[in-house]
């Protein structure tokens, strides 16, 4: 999960890592509590820099930064910042914070390594950058490694007091760009953090948000797919690309899953579209409850064509009552898809 | 690259003794009986429910060190939060073969767990995994389905649980099943594919079906760990889910998602054909594939 910039920075300054003097504003506070945000914004000093508070990159480019070097300046930009959404998002507020006058910047990323399983750090003495795009044109001048010590010295402190902070935060990305150094010490001017969705049991502080990946809304499809198991779901999605079909989302609902999850399930893919295809497979998913689900879904919306391929505990009953439901049902994936081809003609669903 | 030497041999036998972690839960009972009838030697059960301490048969202790006797494989049903400290626990008390089914560990955990795995000898499958099933030896570690897992000469191993279990049955339709491993869907897995081929060369399995998926590069390296060590390409056999997945977009595995060009399947069919692997594009082709 993403998150915000200001939310960083609140964590880095609490963890003595240097950050701009900074006010949130926000429409609500500014119209609650203008005094009080004005005084601050005004001890802040000028110039000032701007910035939405948005989740998306490329900010920057987006007009989602600008300095400001007065206070007219400063309310000719917030209120325009605050209503104007980046690439289509709707920004939590806007973050000011004092300039901080510097000569040169730098870049720094902490992150997971797959391939390496283990922490792996980017520096490079050029900041302010698309990181992937420089590194490839500038090999030379980006540090990648695991190790700390491969890192310059003077910055090995900093960087360590970095990584401790990744680690107790359960982040999978810290990217500081850009850093400077300024009477010797080093700030951070921007801060991006991801946390781990897996870890927000024990990371209070991250906001929880919808970060499903179970249902992907897939573009200009028409063949919603459900299936028990990430694999199994993307592996349909392939087959019916490959037999000509534009699949409209991906919908995995786990083994075990109970006739709530399948009823549910189909009622998101049904806002889509009215034709489904389930691929259920799987050692201890009770057909009966999937069974359940489908009947109960089609009972409510029988407008809803439903494909299906069923196999696990319990599928002899669960055909049973599929069919004195009229719902059709096969054993094989490939039968399925290429049932699915047919158009459905009822007659390849016999039991 | 680095790979852990193992002692292979003594893996995933049927002289294995195994513990169940979470053993006594709705999920963690119900595999643990499975994996009993199919044959696995459960010899102990450690869970956090104070009210239980006897489930099929199976004794139940708070710590593993409460068990008189010998355990050197362990499985875990327990949430993902507590899987770090039932990790502590088995190696503490002389587990050396640790599957974790959990899944939503966090990453940072299994990063720990890996290092810990490193310095005491310990091998881990997971997290987020089906587990092992060794169908020669009777042996599970794992929630698969066995039906679909009748004993022949063909390993599989797989990043996708449904997917192993779609493509065993249609292997143990031709040649059958020597082995299964189950390495995970997450980003961050303690047996990766290469480890997973060091495994099967341990045991003697020459031929090899490998399920990959979108994201990262683990099947390449794996596949050219693999070749290097002596498999023969023509033995081994990849297919791949999420060709039409979009890119950036999370795939229910944590780490099933496209970050880059190299985390492809159009660029990991085309590297591992360089190599002279054959893929097949539906998961029932593996069925037909090792019969000329």
């Amino acid at each position: 999960m993403k998150v915000h910039e200001y939310l960083a920075k609140d964590i880095l300054r609490s963890e003595g890592i240097r950050v701009p003097r900074s006010v949130l504003v926000t429409e609500e506070n500014l119209s609650t509590e203008k005094d009080l945000i004005v005084e601050s914004i005004e001890k802040l000093g000028f110039p000032q820099v701007l910035k939405s508070q948005v989740l998306v990159g490329g900010r920057m480019k987006a007009g989602g930064v600008k300095i400001v070097d007065n206070i007219e300046g400063f309310f000719k930009e917030i209120e325009r910042m605050l209503i104007t959404e980046i690439k289509g998002e709707k920004p939590y507020g806007v973050l000011v914070e004092e300039f901080i006058p510097h000569e040169s910047e730098r870049y720094l990323s902490i992150s997971i390594d797959r391939n390496l399983r283990d922490i792996a750090f980017v520096y490079s003495d050029v900041g302010g950058i698309d990181i992937e795009e420089y590194s490839r044109k500038h090999p030379d001048r980006v540090i990648k490694t695991h190790e700390l010590s491969e890192l310059p010295m003077e910055l090995q402190g900093f960087v360590g007091r970095l990584k401790d902070i990744f680690v107790r935060y359960d982040l999978t990305l810290l990217e500081i760009n850009p850093f400077v150094v300024r009477g010797g010490e080093y700030y951070a001017l921007d801060a991006v953090f991801h946390v781990d969705d897996s870890a927000l049991f024990r990371q209070l502080w991250a906001d929880e948000e919808e970060t499903e990946s179970h249902f992907v809304e897939l573009e200009d499809g028409n063949v919603g797919v459900i299936g028990c198991g990430a694999g199994i779901v993307m592996a349909t999605l392939d087959a019916l690309v490959e037999y000509g079909f534009k699949p409209a989302n991906f919908c995995d609902i786990g083994g075990g899953a109970t006739a709530k999850v399948v009823y549910d399930a189909l009622g998101r893919v049904y806002k889509i579209t009215n034709k489904v295809v389930l691929n259920i497979f799987g050692g201890i998913t009770d057909c009966v409850e999937i069974a359940n689900g489908i009947v109960r879904f089609k009972n409510d919306n029988p407008d809803i064509d439903i494909f299906l391929r069923l196999s696990g505990n319990n599928e002899i009953i669960a055909r049973e009552l599929l069919k004195n439901h009229g719902i059709c049902v096969v054993n094989d994936m490939k039968e399925l898809i290429e049932s699915f081809k047919k158009g459905g003609v009822k007659d390849v669903f016999k039991v | 690259m680095k790979v852990l030497r193992r002692e292979v041999s003594k893996m995933f036998s049927r002289f294995n003794k195994v513990c169940v972690y979470g053993g006594t839960g709705k999920y963690g009972s119900y595999h643990m009986k499975k994996m009993i009838e199919y044959g696995t030697n459960v010899v102990c059960c450690v869970s956090k429910n104070k009210y239980i301490d006897k489930i099929d048969g199976i004794n139940v202790y708070q710590s593993l060190s409460e068990f008189n006797g010998e355990v050197d494989t362990a499985i875990f049903f327990v949430p993902a939060q507590n899987v770090l400290e039932a990790f502590t626990d088995a190696i503490e008390n002389g587990v050396k073969n640790v599957v974790i089914i959990t899944e939503h560990v966090p990453v940072h955990d299994s990063l720990k767990m890996l290092k810990l795995a490193k310095s005491n000898g310990v091998n881990i499958v997971g997290p987020n995994c089906p587990g092992v099933i060794h169908p020669h030896e009777n042996f599970k570690v794992g929630i698969m389905p066995e039906k679909y897992f009748r004993p022949g000469s063909v390993a599989i191993i797989s990043r996708s649980g449904t997917l192993m279990y779609e493509t065993a049955k249609h292997i143990s339709d031709g040649p059958g099943v020597s082995i299964a491993l189950g390495l995970g869907g997450d980003p961050i897995v303690g047996t990766n594919v290469a480890e997973g081929f060091e495994i099967l060369k341990g045991l003697g399995y020459e031929k090899v079906l490998l399920i990959g998926e979108i994201g990262g590069e683990d099947e390449i390296r794996g596949v050219e760990y693999a070749i290097k060590v002596g498999f023969s390409p023509e033995n081994i056999v990849a297919f791949f889910a999420g060709r039409h997945a979009p890119e950036g977009k999370r795939m229910g595995h944590a780490g099933a998602i496209i970050e880059g060009e190299r985390g492809k399947i159009s660029f990991k069919e085309f590297y591992l054909k360089q190599l002279g692997i054959r893929t097949v594009s539906f998961p029932w082709e593996v069925r037909n594939v090792w019969k000329s």
